[in-house]
């Protein structure tokens, strides 16, 4: 009995690895962190990508055959994405690319995509930048931080009645960036900054920070930071006594945040292109599946997973084939309904249309306070025509 | 003035934690000479498991702390035995590539089996503020402090007082007479290996219940601990408490007065500045040792 | 020697005939790194295998040999084949400046004082935004002109043949010192300060040559990193390059020319094949890390050596490779 389950499994091995490498799939090629510091985000946009594909498998998949994702391990590092590009174009011969999370080995495997006219989608890098390096094989499902802050800047000087913001964030391009976007934008309401400071990501003890947030004069605080570093951040604003409005970017409406700030989460308000909590049917439906499958609720970046890997397969159903350039010219026309909106991309690249939500955090639930869409960039789109 | 108290009294209390860290490396490397990039690894094994067994085995936080403590001791005993004792005696390099495989192992096996996502440990206090004139703290770090000094007081005591502490030291000075004097000291080795990953994995747990706990978090800790470590000087425990009072009191004023954007960098500089002054640290046991 | 020596030309016969034989872009993408990493460990192993010290501070001169070529060409337009050398210059001015500093210290000391100044660079790297561009990292590294009409497999060939052209030149550098009465010198230092000093070497001076030698070659291989990946950020400095630097050394065989390159083409095709292994593979490569130094403890290099000399059944040779042993403790 033993034996046959054994022999069972060796046969499994051999052939499902021998059909896997026949042709009758489709491969999308996806290279995500799944080590080192940031495997956390990279292990959500993975569960998300997963869950695209499962769904659309079942419904038959695309041009009737089954999607096979060919998921690499980039760990975040330039050299290691571009050695994931290089395997997956080459040894896998996937039909399209996904990925590579942060901005810097995104930008490291663009030159590799256009080398060999392969479209790459990320649904995560946020640098403004990389839209404009004129690749065509490029596109960004992704929210840039110019894009949030101008979405939001009007309803938070509004809303929460700010007048003097402290600027915090984390040490990386994409903390940078939030800041800069946000303290732009801000000030162009009229709100003064009080401070700007940055912090190394993995730091775990603040309160040098927060005494001088709390001299700073400030009556609100913006900050940009990770799950990991954030809910540290947000957990010791509390206990130093500072009452101040806490707003932020960075993946905060999820279970996991919550559940690490506890109380102090309550009241604090967070821009995000995505969260579980938004309305509509379709969220809910991709809300519900997510759940039973992973046992929580999605976050920004699984949605950004579950997206970007729909608007592949979509892009490629309608482009009838595999063919990079045929898929290339599909995506441009993209019109996809997603859980967070619709899905168009300028002729940069550049996904808008999509929705993003200002929420509140209100008994441990991620409370939408407003939503909005986010816009082409002005002189983006105005370059494209 | 008063900032300046808020900074002095957050430098001392990162100060403490970082002592604490590094105590655990400060048997290990300082007076077993493993240069070992494992360290983080251990301290974040005891985080992770102390999460795992107060949130899903429902222990209170004492009693996970003496589990973890056994399963932590038990496993540095094997490690020692079972890997560090066939490098033993052949400079560094051995130990270095030996525990940096170790390191890329226990990070990456941690990842599989408990997750990237970051983990909070239930503390036996509450995190409320703690008002002292203008300083605020909160009970979990006056507590945290206390038992930092206590276990850095057992510890020197062990060392000092007890008939193993006594084997331990006549071994790390000469290992030869040691065992002519009918020490066996591949089972003081092995205990010393396991007390510094005691130490490790406690300082992981404690604090991991003030900051939070993740299996990425090993690598920064190993930096910090191997700079509060030579900061002291090799092997000294009075050593390692200065180092890292230093360390916490220096980044809190940079960080303060400066910016808090490159606040790692203040411990490297120190680290290069006391090399190139005081080579073998401030308080080093190395008098003693040759 | 004459061993060695052979062996290295066959070796460069075989590495000029692969890109011609192999099609395959991932293949010679693969081979890129090799030479790439083969580079860095020759230039590290000049310091743990010839000065008997353990730098874990090597990424200091990778990373600013990258960065270098990285401002040069996007900042100043200069074509690759004057960054290359220049990134080379400047680390080697960096090395000499580290390495006047930190060689008057030994053991678990040195180890931890060039980690001190490779985390000191990344900092600065990763906040100095006026020059580095701080953590958004320099992007689009200009190619060679002519890469612009040619097919990849053609550049990807012309980036085989640099990094091949790069790595002869490290290995001639690297035999030329370790054969010459300085690389001689600095053996009987590695093997016994003491008697080394007593015949009137001066150790400080050989570790010197060899350590600025490394830095050297070291920030060639990151100036070829900056064109070839074409990207630069602060992770040229992180530690994960140092270990695999460490593991290529020690796997292969510290103190022999041919045994960083063994480690460099084995770690390289490791790592790509365990890919297959998914989320088990860095798992299984700190397991194997940890076998090899339990079960090879001298490397590859070390293990075929002394196999041959069992082989041969010469007890005098056994007895010399067993000299060669590091000083235990080595204070």
């Amino acid at each position: 009995m033993r034996a046959l389950t054994y022999a069972q499994l060796v046969a499994t091995a051999v052939f499902g690895s021998a059909l896997a490498l026949a042709d009758d799939t489709i491969k999308i090629g996806v290279i995500q962190p799944l080590t080192g510091s940031v495997a956390y985000n990279g292990a959500a946009d993975i569960n998300g990508s997963k869950l695209a594909v499962e769904e659309r498998n079942k419904a038959g998949g695309v041009l009737g055959k089954p999607i096979e994702l060919v998921i690499e391990d980039g760990q975040c590092s330039p050299a290691n994405s571009v050695n994931a590009a290089e395997k997956l174009i080459q040894k896998d011969k996937v039909v399209a690319l996904s990925g590579a999370f942060c901005s810097s080995a995104t930008a490291a495997i663009m030159p590799v995509a256009q080398k060999y006219k392969l479209p790459l989608l990320t649904g995560v890098s946020s640098k403004a930048d990389l839209t404009e390096k004129n690749n065509p094989y490029f596109f960004r499902s992704a929210e840039t931080d110019a894009l949030l802050a101008q979405a939001f800047a009007k309803i938070l000087a509004e809303n929460l009645k700010l007048k003097k913001v402290a600027y915090i964030g984390v040490n990386d391009d994409w903390g940078r960036g939030g800041v800069e976007e946000f303290s732009k934008d801000l000030s162009a309401h009229g709100i003064e900054t009080a401070m700007t400071e940055y912090f190394d990501h993995g730091a775990t003890d603040f309160y040098t920070l927060l005494a001088k947030l709390r001299t700073s004069g400030a009556d609100g605080v913006f900050i940009a930071a990770e799950t990991q570093d954030g809910s540290i951040l947000v957990k010791q604003l509390k206990e130093f006594g500072i009452d101040m409005k806490v707003f932020g970017v960075g993946s905060w409406a999820t279970a996991d945040f919550i559940n690490l700030v506890g109380d102090a989460a309550e009241g604090i308000y967070a821009a995000v292109p995505y969260a579980a909590t938004l309305p509509g049917e379709r969220n809910q439906t991709f809300v519900q599946a997510y759940q039973a499958q992973y046992k929580q609720a999605p976050d920004k970046y699984a949605a950004a997973g579950y997206n970007a890997t729909n608007i592949l397969m979509d892009a490629i159903q309608r482009a009838g084939s595999t063919d990079a350039e045929q898929i290339r010219e599909a995506l441009k026309a993209t019109n996809y309904q997603a859980p967070n909106g619709h899905y168009q991309f300028t002729a940069n690249g550049q996904a808008y249309g999509f929705n993003a939500a200002l929420v509140q955090i209100e008994n441990k639930q991620p409370k939408v306070i407003a939503t909005t869409s986010v816009e082409a960039p002005m002189a983006l789109a105005a370059k494209g025509e | 003035m008063d900032l300046f108290l808020q900074f002095l009294a957050n430098g001392l209390v990162t100060g403490t934690f970082y002592a604490l860290s590094a105590l655990g490396l400060t048997l290990i490397f300082g007076l077993m000479r493993v240069v070992n990039f494992a360290h983080g690894e251990f301290y974040m094994l005891g985080g992770v498991l102390g999460w795992f067994v107060t949130s899903h085995l429902g222990l209170d936080f004492f009693s996970g702390l003496i589990v973890v403590a056994a399963i932590m001791a038990a496993f540095g005993w094997l490690v020692d035995r079972v890997l560090i004792e066939r490098v033993r005696g052949q400079g560094e390099e051995p130990g270095i590539l030996l525990t940096i495989g170790l390191s890329i192992f226990l990070a990456n096996s941690a990842l599989l089996l408990a997750g990237t996502a970051p983990h909070k440990i239930e503390g036996p206090l509450p995190n409320a503020p703690v008002f002292l004139g203008p300083v605020v703290l909160t009970e979990m770090r006056i507590f945290a402090v206390a038992v930092c000094a206590a276990l850095i007081l057992g510890a020197h005591l062990l060392i000092k007082k007890t008939k193993l502490g006594r084997a331990m030291r006549a071994t790390f000075q000469d290992p030869m007479a040691a065992q002519l004097a009918g020490i066996k000291t591949a089972r003081v080795y092995a205990s010393t290996f396991a007390l510094g990953s005691i130490l490790a994995a406690s300082a992981g747990m404690l604090l991991g219940a003030i900051y939070s706990t993740q299996v990425t978090i090993g690598g920064i800790v190993s930096l910090k601990a191997f700079v509060v470590v030579i900061l002291g000087g090799m092997g000294s425990f009075g050593g390692a408490i200065v180092g890292g009072l230093v360390l916490g009191v220096a980044e809190a004023l940079w960080g303060g007065y400066v910016s808090t954007g490159m606040v790692d960098i203040v411990g490297f500089i120190i680290v290069i500045l006391t090399l190139i002054f005081k080579p073998y640290g401030l308080f080093s046991a190395r008098a003693e040792r040759v | 020697m004459k061993l060695e020596r052979n062996t290295l030309l066959i070796l460069a016969v075989l590495a000029v005939l692969f890109p011609m034989l192999v099609t395959d872009q991932y293949i010679l993408h693969i081979g890129i790194m090799v030479l790439f990493y083969a580079v860095l460990a020759s230039s590290l192993n000049l310091i743990v295998g010839y000065v008997g010290e353990f730098s874990l501070g090597h990424t200091a001169f990778l990373g600013l040999g990258a960065y270098t070529a990285a401002i040069l060409a996007t900042r100043y337009g200069l074509p690759m084949w004057a960054t290359i050398p220049l990134a080379g210059v400047i680390s080697a001015a960096l090395g000499s400046v580290i390495g006047a500093i930190t060689l008057r210290l030994q053991g678990p000391y040195f180890v931890i004082i060039t980690l001190a100044f490779a985390e000191v660079l990344r900092i600065i790297a990763n906040n100095w935004i006026g020059v580095t561009n701080g953590p958004m990292g320099i992007a689009g590294i200009p190619q060679p002109e002519i890469l612009s009409t040619t097919s990849t497999l053609f550049a990807k060939r012309l980036y085989f043949y640099i990094a091949l052209a790069i790595a002869a030149v490290a290995l001639y550098l690297a035999y030329r010192f370790v054969y010459s009465s300085t690389g001689r010198a600095a053996v009987t230092v590695r093997e016994n300060r003491y008697v080394a000093q007593s015949v009137g070497i001066q150790p400080f001076a050989y570790a010197m040559q060899a350590f600025v030698l490394g830095a050297f070659l070291a920030g060639l291989a990151g100036g070829f990193y900056a064109h070839y990946i074409s990207f630069v950020g602060a992770d040229v400095f992180r530690f994960s390059f140092m270990a695999t630097m460490i593991i290529m050394v020690l796997i292969g065989g510290k103190g022999t020319l041919l045994g960083p390159l063994a480690g460099a083409l084995l770690v390289t095709l490791m790592e790509e094949y365990l890919r297959e292994a998914q989320e088990l593979r860095m798992s299984i490569f700190g397991l194997i890390v940890m076998l090899v130094v339990l079960f090879l403890p001298k490397g590859l290099m070390g293990f075929l050596t002394l196999r041959r000399e069992r082989h041969a059944g010469n007890a005098e040779l056994t007895g010399n490779a067993q000299r060669i042993q590091p000083q235990g403790g080595a204070i």
